[in-house]
């Protein structure tokens, strides 16, 4: 099965769910199904910004197993962070992330 | 036209008070404010653009000042960024003034926009130089009507 990820809220949802369980999953094989994107909205979006250290691993991870990262542009324009992000991760809104999954389309879409 | 002259305006809402700044961000909020406006009496035409993006401006004009801009704009940030950022440089200055505004001023004055969405500069400039030649074309036929009186 294929699924993408939201990180809509901003409590523990990068912290923890993201850096502490599908993360470490993803580096070791384990997690169970394939990730085929993930996008970030509000501070989630701070994860995608070079030198984050869970975001480094993402971003390795990403590049590894073909997993499209995306954050919400508005989000990052009000962060100031559109043009501080990994390389090759874009920003955009729900065309922007239909359109790039629209090649793999996952069965499932799960907001965290 | 020389983009560097732009006036620090304060904020008119009674929110904050706080000087305008040219950022993505809050020309976005300030363009979706602009946005619901009712179109003024030049209106321009739609282009349209990548993504399925759309833009339209229209303007009033005293004599060859353009005094007042509005536009209609496809619900994306950066193009509505782009949109108000040419409506906040504008204002104020000759139709010949806004007709040298040119995507790439707008792409240097938002320089945090990623690469790859720069386009919307494109689209946003080629729809306001299409409001002014309408513009134009709406002065010229009043001054042949006059002429021809």
């Amino acid at each position: 099965m294929k699924v993408a990820y939201i990180f809509a809220t901003s409590r523990h949802s990068v912290s923890y769910v993201l850096g502490k369980m599908i993360l470490p999953q993803l580096e070791e094989n384990r997690h169970g199904v394939d990730v085929v994107g993930m996008f970030f909205f509000e501070d989630n979006n701070f994860v995608l910004v070079k030198g984050n250290p869970i975001g480094e691993r993402l971003h390795n991870v990403a590049r590894k197993k073909n997993i499209l990262l995306m954050g919400c542009d508005q989000c990052c324009y009000e962060r100031e962070i559109a043009d501080k992000l990994f390389d090759g991760v874009p920003i955009g809104c729900f065309p922007d992330l239909y359109k790039a999954l629209s090649g793999n389309m996952p069965d499932q879409i799960i907001t965290l | 036209m020389e983009l560097s002259v732009v006036t620090e305006k304060a904020c008119t809402a009674s929110c904050c008070g706080v000087s305008q700044r040219l950022t993505a961000s809050e020309l976005c909020d300030r363009g979706l404010r602009r946005r619901r406006l009712e179109p003024l009496a030049i209106v321009g035409p739609t282009l349209h653009g990548n993504d399925g993006l759309t833009a339209q401006f229209s303007l009033r004009c005293e004599g060859d000042a353009v005094t007042s801009i509005r536009f209609k704009a496809s619900s994306c940030a950066t193009l509505l960024a782009y949109c108000e950022l040419i409506a906040e440089l504008a204002v104020g200055r000759s139709i010949a003034e806004c007709a040298r505004l040119s995507a790439g001023a707008l792409v240097a004055t938002l320089s945090d926009v990623p690469v790859f969405k720069r386009d919307r500069a494109i689209l946003a400039v080629s729809t306001f130089h299409q409001a002014l030649a309408q513009t134009k074309r709406q002065m010229n036929s009043i001054q042949s009507a006059a002429i021809a009186v």
